[in-house]
This record gives structure tokens, C-alpha cells and sequence, in this order.
């Protein structure tokens, strides 16, 4: 008994001894951003331009020597924390990052499936958190705390709706979407109700439906051949976009098909080949043809990783600039974590003409940008160029 | 008793069975006690002691997720470990050993019931302190207690009954759907169904209500299963099974009034932990009375040989047909608790990666067992919370320690046990001298 009690008042000395720690005191002030992002899980791509786009602004800060607040440089820390690419883990996320690591601001999580469930969660918390990506409504409504960095489904429809009639004066389509899935729905549904607004009820001639991780389109595609639509609307994501369009060039399709920002990965070109050039569809950014900061931004991601960063990294990006435009714009940093997120908070609803790589940008009331959508056309070479842009009125 | 004499003995044992001897005479409230008294440092005095060892602050969760994103800090997490659990849960369990005893003999003489509400008061205490230091903490515990529920009552099915059952998620999705439709209608100003019809103080108390509804709509689903599975077992029973839930998922995805794809959101916040700790206790308590019941031994009679069972008057039609029903049931209120604990349901969170999860969890901790089952669900969701900072690797780790598992123990941790609270409850010396 006499030696287990030895041992563990000379265990204890040690510990203390070890604890470099013990001997200086104190806690640094360090500004905390915390970077939600599906590391692992159905869409690691996204959550690797995200991480990626992360480091490479953490690299601006230090070289800049910290984030400069009311005349004083602050040493900036990232918290990246995996989602799974789960609804549950992305709030699991928030609440540690919020409660443990008391960071100052949240970019992230960028699917809506995660970004409407944490969203919530920093909003009861009063932190301020940006979703890069997220374009479903619910992810920001009623919730002061929480904005985004992209354009909004109810605003990408009618934009799509408008081009294509602008652009090949077509009075017929067709629409095949993913039933299951939130993003593609929801987008589908906005495309319609707005070319029913331009050519009137029973223009869309073909509504055609499928689910998710199904792999063979032909009856909906044979559907939509025979129904006379001129063009073709799919809001999916790279990997269908690939399949779809070549099985309805395989079935005698001739005319074009039009797809939305889900198309912008890097990988749809990959994957679908020929079949998708000179195709178009509604994006954020286009990096073939970028000028200025966004063609710096391209390049020094392309020599940093190898390979051209899609919508989701020029997203994190803008998003991680106005928590730093936030963050220096709020005046002072009083070390109180809650009144300092206020302050950021306040500072993000006030940011006004913001310069992004993705375009300008000026928060609404419900945290939600107005931005101009870039339509882009596939080349010949299979880039990205920029066709033209559309602004909201 | 004699001093010298244990003391002469002890030091030439083994350490382990040192430690055996050290631990035996101790009662099960001996240990909550001295859990207790640990919270209790580390709540008042967690952050100075923290402070001190250089941490950024009280590690949460034992102290994995620091340690492992910054190893320096290890030597700091450990003598925290050490100081406010190891030291007060030693000392508290040691000196507290013969009044522990003496109240376990005092509740051993009263009814269980009675016993098994001290000693779950005492650890609800602990828990709660525990859970109040942190938020993060106390979504971690809760989700775990979830899975606890989730775990033990497909054990029920898989593990007691022996059928292969796929159809969990799908319950589940059932009950959370039905829970969140019933107070966001009544209870709730949202989008989906307008103007609260309730006043909202009284969401709170109608709750329970909401989740038995939430059981009850997943027990009837749970027919669906059960009247195949009176022809079919094993591979065909777990095909059928795992169409349940695809049948479920897609019902969900295309009824536009629950949201579709896109879910339901805005739940009113009342899983709460006294409300969890609860709901989980009476699972544990229901189901651990029904599997050590003459239905129970049925169930594994079934599972054993079905004709030998048909033959020995067990009525093997009734009893899978309430078996599936019951474990259906749990299943719908720990959904209806989940849902209410994110506050947002969708029908992706029900697929085939959650079952994964659940069965997972199950052949982890072991069939048969209701200690395996909370062994299980535990283990697992502690530890991949735990190993959050590895990222990719933690979907190396785990998977991993399942494989040695099934290797060492094919049936899992601890299976085939009978949870006995009265056994548990026990006083560890039988002669207390006065």
C-alpha cells in the first residue's frame, strides 16, 4: 500500500516536471477559425478543395504575420474537423468547435444536407458561420448568424431559364433530375416554375425523375427523345452528368444539354470526354479565361496541388477573405469570445461590394449574397470558359 | 480479521491478482460514488487543475482529441486523468469500501426496484455534472445513448432471435419522422405546418407521447418484416429485410409533406438529458425484463431450432411477430429522440451507412448479451468521436479493432450474458464487521 502511494506522489512530481507547460502559464490570444468540411465520407473531393483553400489562406495570414484587428496582429489557428459528409457529424463538428476550441467563426460545412443542421447549431451559440456552398434556403433563413458564399437555387433557375431562351430562342424542354436528392430536386423544381413563367403551362414537355446511385437512364431519356424538347436541363452532380450525356448521345440526342453548378467539379470533364464539350451550365466562377485575382488565385492552387481548383475552393476561399475582411473590420478583439463573435458577426451583415474571385458580393438581410451567376461553356478542350455573366436586377 | 496476515500475502501476488483483491470487495455503489466524487473535483476544480498542466482546457473526452492533434500535450492530459479520476475514484472507493458495503447490504433487503432507482439517481448525478461541463460532451453522451437503444433492441432480433434483420434504419426513419411531424404540428411555428396548434409550454410534456406514437408507427411497419419472416430465415429474411428500409427511404424521399429529400427542420429542443437518460433506462430495464422472460428463452428457442421450438409449444408465430414489433418499437423511440436531438432529420441519415453503424455496434459488443449491447454501442461511438483528429485513419482504426475482434471473439465482447441488476447491485463483503 505504502509503495503504491510512493509511486504515485513520484508519478505525480513527474508529470508536473514534463509538463513544459506547467512552467510558463497563461493562454495565448489566438483568433480560432474552424473549417467544417467532408474529409472523409461520399464527397472527399469537396472537402479536400476546402482544406486545401484553407491552408493556402492560413499561408497569406502568417506570411502577413497574423490578422490585423484595431492595430494590433493577431497569430491566426485553422480547426479543420471531418464531417463525414453526415448530418450528425457536421453538428457533432459545430457544437466541439464552438464549445472546446472556441474558435471566433466557422466556414463550412458546404453540402445543405449538413450546412441546415449546423447551421443551426451556430446560430444558437451566436457564432458566426459561413457556407460556402450550400444553396439551400433553409441553411440561412431566420438565422442571423449564419451566411453563405454562393447564389441561391431560387435564383439559379430563372437564370438558367432566361439564357437558354436568350441564347437559342427554344420554347420546349425537358428536365431529368434525381428525386432523392435535395440539391437536384430542389433546382429542378425552380427551373420549371420559371419556364412555365416565360412559355407558359406544358412547355416543359418531359419531367423525368430517377434516383439516386441509378446508373442507367435510357427509358427517361427515350421518354425525353420522343417528347420533341429542344434542350435538355440536368442539375446532377459530375459522376451522373457523365453518364447521362453520353447515353443520350448513344440514344440520338442532338441537341444541347444544360446543367447548373454541380457540373463545375473537375471531374465531369474527366469522366464524360468528348460527349460534354461545347456544353453549358451555371456556375460561381470560370477558370479558363480568369483574370486578375482569380487567375492568381487559379495558379498558385494549381502549382500547389496539381490540379485546377473547382467551385467548391474558390468558394472557401471568398468565404475565408470575408471572415478576414469580418474579423478586421470589427474594430477591436476584446478576448471575449462571445462579445468578440458579435462583433464579427456584425461586421460580415455590414460587408458591402466585396471583391471576390467569384464576384462581387453584398450580404441581404438573411445572410444570403448578391452575386452574379457566370455561365460557362465546355471547350473544345474541355476548360471552363467564361460565356457570359448574368447579374440579379 | 487478521492484519498482518493480507498484507504479508499481497506482496507475493501477482499484480493482477493484486488488483483483484483490491477491487473485489468493492460494491457497485462503492464506484459510483467514487465516479462522483471525481466529477465533482473536475467540476470545480477541472479548470484550475487544467490551467495548471498547461492544457488548453479540461479535456473532454479522456483527452484523445488533444492528444492526438498535439502530442506534447500528453504527459499534461495524463496527470489530468490521473488527478481528478484516477486519485479521487481510488481514494473515494477505498475509504468509502465498508459504508458502501453496508448501504448495498441496507438496499439488497429492499425491493430492486427501489435499489436500482438509488443507484441510477447517484449516476445520473454523476452524469449530469459530467455532461454539464462541456456542450460538446453532452451531444456525445447523448447520441450515445441513442445507440445504446438502437443496439439493444436489434439485439433483440439478431442477437436473441438469431434472424438477420436489416430493417433498422428504416424503424427508426419511421419514428423520427412521426415524432417530428407530431410536435412540429402541434408544438411548433415552421414552415412546414404553420401556426403551432398547441401552446408550446406544453410541447415539452407531450413529448413522451410523440415518441411512443413514433413507436408505435415503426411496431406497425415492423409487420411488414415479420409475416415473411414466418417462411423465411437467414439470407432471404435479411434481403427482405434490407427492401424494408429502401421501401422506407423512398416512401420518405417522395412525400413532399414531410419535406421530401430535404428533410424536416426546427424540432423543438426537447431531448434533452434528464429526458435521454431516462427514455434509454426504461429500454434498458423493458427489454432486459422481456429477453429474461418465458418469451425471451422462446426467442432463443427459436433461434436455436425452430421445429424442435414449433414442436415444444412455442408458438413461433407469435413470438416473432411481437419480437419484431418490440424491437421495432425501441427502435422508432430512440429515432423519435434522435431526431430531437439534431433538430433535423432527412431521409440520407437512414440508409445503408447508419445499418452499418448499428450492426457494427451490435456484433461488437456481442449477441445475447444486454451488458454487450451497451458495451457495444459505447465503445463504438466514444471511440470514433474520440479519434475524430485522425481523420481518414480513423476508418482504418476501427474497422481494424472490429476484425480483431471477430478474431478473437467471434460472437463479440461480451456475449451471452444475462444482465442481472440484483447480482450487480450485491454487496462485495458479506460480513461487515461493525
Amino acid at each position: 500500500m505504502k509503495s503504491l502511494f510512493k509511486g504515485i506522489v513520484w508519478g505525480l512530481i513527474a508529470v508536473l516536471f514534463f509538463t513544459t507547460n506547467g512552467w510558463g502559464f497563461g493562454r495565448k490570444k489566438v483568433v480560432r477559425v474552424g473549417i467544417n468540411a467532408p474529409i472523409t465520407g461520399d464527397i472527399p473531393k469537396v472537402g479536400e478543395g476546402t482544406k486545401y483553400a484553407a491552408r493556402m489562406w492560413l499561408e497569406d495570414i502568417e506570411n502577413a504575420g497574423g490578422i490585423e484587428v484595431g492595430g494590433k496582429k493577431y497569430p491566426v489557428e485553422l480547426v479543420i474537423e471531418d464531417n463525414e459528409a453526415k448530418a450528425e457529424s457536421a453538428v457533432k463538428a459545430n457544437t466541439k468547435m464552438i464549445t472546446e476550441d472556441e474558435v471566433l467563426v466557422i466556414v463550412g460545412p458546404q453540402s445543405s444536407k449538413q450546412a441546415v443542421p449546423a447551421g443551426d447549431v451556430a446560430n444558437n451559440y451566436e457564432t458566426p458561420m459561413i457556407t460556402p456552398w450550400s444553396t439551400n434556403p433553409d441553411s440561412t433563413k431566420d438565422r442571423p448568424f449564419v451566411f453563405r458564399g454562393c447564389f441561391l437555387d431560387p435564383f439559379q433557375g430563372p437564370v438558367l431559364a432566361n439564357f437558354i431562351t436568350e441564347e437559342f430562342g427554344f420554347t420546349k424542354t425537358a428536365v431529368l433530375y434525381d428525386v432523392a436528392s435535395d440539391y437536384p430536386k430542389g433546382l429542378a423544381e425552380f427551373f420549371k416554375q420559371s419556364w412555365e413563367k416565360i412559355h407558359g403551362p406544358g412547355s416543359v414537355v418531359a419531367y423525368e425523375s430517377f434516383t439516386t446511385k441509378d446508373t442507367d437512364f435510357s427509358s427517361q431519356l427515350s421518354k425525353i427523345n420522343k417528347s420533341g424538347a429542344q434542350v435538355l436541363f440536368t442539375p446532377q452532380y459530375y459522376n451522373e452528368v457523365a453518364l447521362i450525356v453520353q447515353q443520350a448521345h448513344e440514344l440520338g440526342w442532338t441537341g444541347p444539354i444544360v446543367g447548373s453548378d454541380s457540373w463545375g467539379s473537375a471531374e465531369t470533364v474527366t469522366l464524360c470526354g468528348k460527349d460534354c464539350y461545347g456544353l453549358f451550365f451555371s456556375s460561381h466562377y470560370a477558370a479558363a479565361g480568369a483574370q486578375g485575382a482569380t487567375k492568381e488565385f487559379i495558379e498558385r492552387y494549381e502549382k500547389k496541388y496539381g490540379y485546377t481548383p473547382d467551385d467548391v475552393a474558390a468558394l472557401t476561399w471568398d468565404s475565408l477573405r470575408l471572415v478576414q475582411t469580418a474579423i478586421e473590420n470589427s474594430g477591436k478583439l476584446t478576448g471575449k469570445i462571445k462579445k468578440d463573435r458579435r462583433a464579427v458577426r456584425d461586421a460580415l451583415a455590414k460587408i458591402k461590394n466585396f471583391k471576390g474571385i467569384t464576384g462581387d458580393m453584398t450580404f441581404t438581410e438573411e445572410g444570403d449574397p448578391i452575386k452574379c451567376a457566370v455561365i460557362v461553356r465546355i471547350s473544345d478542350k474541355g476548360e471552363y470558359e467564361f460565356y457570359k455573366s448574368v447579374c440579379p436586377n | 480479521m487478521d492484519n498482518q496476515d493480507p498484507k504479508f500475502q499481497l506482496s507475493t501476488k501477482g499484480s493482477r491478482a493484486r488488483l483483484l483483491d483490491f477491487v473485489a470487495p468493492i460494491p457497485l455503489i462503492g464506484w459510483l460514488l467514487g465516479i462522483l466524487a471525481a466529477v465533482l473535483v473536475e467540476y470545480f476544480l477541472g479548470d484550475y487543475i487544467s490551467y495548471y498542466l498547461g492544457l488548453p482546457k479540461i479535456p473532454v473526452l479522456f483527452g484523445f482529441l488533444t492528444v492526438l492533434k498535439k502530442p506534447l500535450l500528453i504527459p499534461g492530459t495524463m496527470g489530468y486523468m490521473i488527478l481528478v479520476y484516477g486519485l479521487p475514484i481510488l481514494i473515494i472507493v477505498k475509504s468509502l469500501q465498508k459504508p458502501a458495503n453496508k448501504l448495498a447490504a441496507f438496499l439488497d433487503k429492499r425491493r430492486v426496484t427501489v435499489a436500482a432507482l438509488v443507484h441510477l439517481a447517484l449516476f445520473y448525478g454523476a452524469l449530469h455534472l459530467w455532461a454539464d461541463i462541456s456542450d460538446y460532451r453532452l451531444l456525445v453522451i447523448k447520441l450515445a445513448m441513442i445507440a445504446i437503444m438502437l443496439t439493444l433492441s436489434i439485439n433483440v432480433i439478431n442477437g436473441y432471435m438469431g434472424e438477420f434483420s436489416c430493417s433498422h434504419p428504416g424503424f427508426m426513419a419511421l419514428g423520427a419522422y412521426t415524432a417530428s411531424t407530431i410536435t412540429l404540428f402541434f408544438f411548433a411555428n415552421d414552415k412546414l405546418f404553420g401556426e403551432a396548434l398547441l401552446p408550446e409550454a406544453l410541447g415539452f410534456y407531450f413529448f413522451p407521447l410523440a415518441l411512443i406514437a413514433g413507436g408505435i408507427v415503426a411496431a406497425i411497419g415492423a409487420l411488414v418484416i415479420a409475416i415473411p419472416s414466418f417462411r423465411t430465415r437467414g439470407d432471404y429474411l435479411a434481403i427482405i429485410s434490407l427492401a424494408f428500409l429502401f421501401i422506407v427511404k423512398s416512401l420518405i424521399e417522395n412525400l413532399e409533406f414531410v419535406g421530401g429529400p430535404r428533410g424536416m427542420s426546427s424540432q423543438p429542443d426537447y431531448s434533452n438529458l434528464p429526458m435521454v437518460f431516462t427514455v434509454m433506462v426504461l429500454c434498458i430495464w423493458i427489454i432486459n425484463n422481456f429477453v429474461r422472460s418465458t418469451m425471451g428463452k422462446a426467442l432463443n428457442a427459436i433461434r436455436d431450432n425452430e421445429l424442435a421450438a414449433e414442436a415444444m409449444t412455442v408458438n413461433t408465430r407469435k413470438t416473432k411477430i411481437i419480437t419484431f414489433m418490440f424491437a421495432a418499437f425501441w427502435a422508432g423511440v430512440a429515432g423519435g429522440l434522435f431526431a430531437h436531438v439534431l433538430r433535423y432529420v432527412n431521409p440520407g441519415s437512414f440508409g445503408i451507412q447508419r445499418l452499418a453503424e448499428i450492426l457494427a455496434m451490435v456484433y461488437f459488443g456481442g449477441l445475447n448479451s444486454v451488458t454487450g449491447s451497451i458495451v457495444g454501442a459505447l465503445s463504438i461511438n466514444i471511440l470514433s468521436e474520440a479519434l475524430r483528429p485522425l481523420e481518414i485513419y480513423k476508418w482504418i482504426i476501427i474497422p481494424l479493432l472490429l476484425i480483431v475482434v471477430m478474431l478473437v471473439r467471434p460472437t463479440g465482447l461480451i456475449a451471452f450474458t444475462e444482465f442481472k441488476p440484483k447480482e450487480l447491485m450485491k454487496p462485495k463483503q458479506n460480513k461487515v464487521e461493525v
